[in-house]
């Protein structure tokens, strides 16, 4: 037999492969980071440059109301802008409109719009699309979920004249100003259109620092610097958001030079903070989110433990949470000492200009002691939960060394998020902790969507949650008030009718220190009332290619405040 | 003949029905809903904002009447329109249909421009030291779980080597014509490798298994006895040896499709097993059920259509299907 013939043929059949692998040896000789192409001419020579910035999500919609996922917000901000925006330390900042007034009832909200603001196709700015925007949102047809409930009590919106608006509201509604950070939308191009399937929809028009210029489906959505901006062209000439599903890929993606921002896993961070090449290539913009977690303890008397006050404190007090930031997030984070941490205290933005009184009956003469401090977090103390739990009748029985009452042993099952690393580990050593105190405590895993649908339908003991509160006090209402517990966001059930009176008056008082005290009061109730126990917000490690500098990170994320990505420039020379 | 075949397609439509009803079934059985989903993932919602959206989306209707509306429009071609962006369900696997096609099909080329060569070589010296180290890596490769295997190929060749794109199908840089498409095709080589990795094993060892059975068999000596040799010999056992070939292609196809969902997802490509994933988490009910439709459909197709080329490759089969068609009809 000749064996030479279809060796030969295999060498033959392997060669385009090769010629395939070594074909791309060019493109190993291009830079780190590719350099701009050239955009179009209509953009002025500048600095330039070509930012890559990962999504994990595609936006569902670019449309500027009913856009509210987590991807479509983030693209969104560089190209359509609000009446008001804030600053990386979250402070209500003027954006198209210059200035604003409130009442002395702190009914009437009256903006005054920046003058000579156009949109990317030409057409002036005017209130004719404040009100346009204000009619979408509160058309259930637009689907603005999540928007349209901060603007439940608005009785009317007028446009005095083309640069004046005036919103009038039923009753005073504290977080007004800031429910108006919604893009204003064009009304000459979607006047006409169906709202849902207009072209806008995905070929966005706004007033941004960058302007709309191509979306490539399950890939790419680029933009480019707005020569026309009103607050000065933006530095980087074609900014580009790339769809990355896949969070694995982000720090290679950046290595290779694809991508200008990763954010990073704990255990990546740690693996590369001491390297001082990767120092040098990136700077570190990590930062701590709004995002925090928590514990919920069912509390409707759905289980024997959890009703009484007395254990909900003591499992607080039985969790190391100092430990477990130090253990689980390697440092990467805070304790949450209350949900209001990072959203007290208020700024003044809302300062009514007239004496104002808070509907609750207090004034600023009589705050609370603890006015301007933030909550006193329960400390780790598993002596005193014991002797918690002991008082609520949960006695150690010698025979199980369980906690007992009545017959009934103290064991539960704790929901937790299956893929959060994070998660898995801080339920494992919150485990451990129980144990030492008499707890049996199981733990089961599930997927996002049966954890989200167990906690709306009531059917758990026990689960590890987390949320990302807007920046106003008011966002935690859901969370707390008695009317959110059927459908809501009150997983806990708790009922507590002071709770309710307070962040009822909260949102109805326009007064920013009366405000605060009466969120401080709420904070001092959670302390006492444990409904969740507050665990941590975990940081964000992220790095930032060193090329570029002139932005920083907000617990909103590195795009998330003004001026964000308009910011954004070339280092002058590289390090 | 033309009967049998005509009962072949239409053998397809209650598959698919009852793949329709399985699939909307379990959607409804999965814990969640769309709206929830919107609400958790970003812009939470009042409990009374929850049941605005629910009744706008008519999401709160039976399961009954939302499968029998469906039903009614799908018989139509009417797939309905996203829940997520409200763009026709049609329009959506129009963009990921181009780039799943190109993605399995670069795959399927692979595995056969390798195996193929390995099978034959293996057969000709079974078990000779390139059959067994061939074998042997190819195995490796079959064991490697496409997710590692696609994070260490990204690493080697886009991290270390810089040879390669690590993800997406484009540099972004719209260059045009020539250029563009050497883009695409280095953007290619990372996600075909990882697909193609667990059906190398698997193909290989059949083509060498298949390779061994026609050079045992008796009537190649008789045709080189007869003075048949090199490609003239080849053409004549060429269709002997096309028949396990195309049917081998039934059996990877649908294990590719299924592949495709884990690798569009690293490599950040735009494909169907994207879109799924996507869909499915964010419980986009019209987009899920067109896709199973059409997966489905595409797999029954697929198999129609090698039982279709089988009998031109083997006239054997003509006749069995013959008198089954007569003995019918």
């Amino acid at each position: 037999m000749d064996h030479g013939r279809p060796r030969r043929a295999a060498a033959f059949l392997c060669l385009p492969l090769a010629a395939l692998l070594w074909g791309c040896r060019p493109a190993g000789e291009r830079p780190a980071v590719p350099a701009g192409p050239g955009v179009k001419a209509a953009v002025p020579a500048r600095t330039g440059g070509r930012f890559v910035f990962p999504l994990p999500i595609e936006p569902a919609t670019l449309n500027f109301v009913s856009g509210t996922d987590i991807a479509s917000a983030v693209v969104l901000r560089v190209i359509g802008e609000p009446l008001v925006d804030h600053d990386v330390r979250l402070k209500t900042t003027p954006c198209l409109a210059s200035s604003w007034d409130l009442s002395g009832d702190g009914r009437v909200l009256t903006f005054h719009l920046r003058e000579g603001v156009r949109f990317h196709d030409g057409a002036p700015f005017t209130s004719d699309d404040v009100l346009f925007t204000y009619e979408r949102i509160v058309d259930p047809k637009s689907r603005a979920v999540g928007r349209a409930d901060g603007f439940q009590t608005v009785e009317r919106v007028e446009a005095l004249d083309p640069g004046t608006v005036r919103v009038v509201y039923r009753e005073p509604y504290a977080p007004a100003l800031r429910s108006w950070e919604v893009p204003i939308l064009p009304a000459h191009l979607y006047r006409g259109a169906d709202f849902a399937t207009a072209k806008q929809n995905r070929a966005p028009v706004g007033t941004g620092p960058f302007r709309f210029v191509s979306w490539e489906p399950g890939q790419q959505i680029v933009v480019e610097a707005n020569p026309g901006y009103w607050g000065g062209v933006p530095s980087i000439d074609t900014f580009v958001f790339r769809v990355m599903p896949a969070p694995e890929t982000n720090l290679p993606a950046l290595l290779a030079g694809e991508i200008d921002f990763a954010r990073l896993s704990p255990t990546q961070w740690e693996a590369r903070r001491h390297d001082p090449e990767f120092q040098r290539r990136f700077r570190d913009v990590g930062y701590v989110p709004l995002y925090f977690n928590f514990i919920v303890w069912r509390g409707d008397g759905s289980n024997p433990f959890f009703t009484d006050p007395r254990v909900r404190r003591a499992m607080t007090l039985a969790l190391d949470r100092e430990g477990y930031v130090r253990s689980v997030l390697k440092g990467l984070g805070r304790v949450t000492a209350s949900p209001f941490q990072d959203l007290l205290p208020l700024d003044a933005a809302h300062e009514p200009s007239a004496e104002s009184k808070d509907p609750a009956g207090t004034s600023a003469a009589d705050l609370p002691e603890h006015q301007g401090r933030g909550a006193r977090p329960l400390a780790h103390d598993p002596a005193l939960a014991g002797r918690l739990l002991d008082e609520a009748g949960w006695r150690i029985d010698p025979r199980s060394g369980l906690r007992t009452r009545a017959g009934r042993q103290f064991r539960f099952t704790l929901l937790i998020y299956s893929s959060g690393e994070n998660h898995v580990q801080f339920a494992q050593v919150a485990q451990d902790d129980l144990r030492r105190l008499g707890i049996r405590m199981s733990i089961e895993r599930l997927d996002w969507q049966t954890l989200w649908s167990r906690l709306k339908s009531g059917s758990f003991q026990a689960a590890l949650s987390g949320m990302i509160p807007a920046p106003d006090p008011d966002s935690i209402y859901g969370l707390l008030h008695s009317s959110q517990i059927q459908g809501g966001q009150n997983y806990a059930s708790y009922r507590d009718a002071e709770t309710d009176a307070w962040l009822d008056a909260g949102r109805r008082t326009v007064d920013a220190v009366v405000r605060e005290g009466l969120y401080r009061r709420v904070e001092e109730r959670l302390v006492d009332q444990q409904p969740y126990t507050f665990l941590f917000n975990p940081a964000v490690p992220a790095v930032l290619n060193a090329r570029f500098e002139g932005i920083e990170p907000s617990p909103l994320g590195l795009l998330g405040s003004s001026p964000g990505a308009a910011g954004l420039r070339l280092r002058r020379e590289p390090r | 003949m033309a009967g049998y075949f005509l009962r072949r397609v239409l053998g397809i439509v209650p598959t698919l029905l009852g793949v329709s009803l399985l699939a909307f079934g379990l959607l409804n059985v999965l814990p969640s809903d769309p709206v929830l989903t919107w609400s958790e993932a970003g812009a939470p919602m009042s409990a009374e904002g929850m049941e605005r959206l629910r009744r706008e989306l008519e999401t709160d209707r039976t399961i009954a009447a939302r499968y029998g509306d469906w039903l009614l429009h799908a018989a139509q071609l009417d797939f309905g329109r996203s829940l997520r962006d409200s763009r026709p369900v049609l329009e959506l696997v129009g963009e990921a249909l181009p780039w799943t096609l190109l993605l399995n099909l670069s795959a399927v080329l692979a595995i056969y421009g390798l195996a193929l060569p390995l099978g034959w070589a293996g057969s000709r010296r079974p078990g000779g030291v390139p059959d067994r180290a061939a074998r042997c890596l190819l195995i490796v490769a079959y064991v490697v779980p496409p997710f590692a295997a696609a994070l260490l190929l990204q690493r080697l060749f886009s991290v270390r080597l810089r040879i390669l794109p690590l993800q997406g199908v484009t540099g972004g840089e719209a260059a045009g014509g020539a250029r563009e498409a050497i883009d695409l095709a280095l953007h290619l080589v990372l996600p075909t490798l990882c697909l193609a990795l667990s059906g190398w094993a698997f193909a290989a060892h059949f083509a060498r298994a298949t390779f061994r059975t026609l050079l045992d068999a008796g009537h190649l000596a008789a045709a080189r006895s007869r003075g048949l040799a090199g490609l003239r010999l080849a053409w004549h056992f060429a269709p002997n040896a096309a028949a396990p070939f195309v049917s081998l292609l039934g059996a990877i196809v649908p294990g590719l499709l299924a592949g495709s969902v884990v690798v569009e997802e690293i490599f950040s490509w735009p494909g169907m097993g994207r879109l799924l994933l996507r869909s499915v988490d964010g419980r986009d009910y019209p987009v899920v059920l067109a896709l199973l439709l059409f997966s489905a459909a595409a797999v029954l197709l697929g198999q129609l259509l090698i039982d279709l080329i089988y009998p031109a490759l083997d006239p054997r089969l003509r006749d069995v299907i013959g008198s089954e068609a007569s003995v019918r009809g």
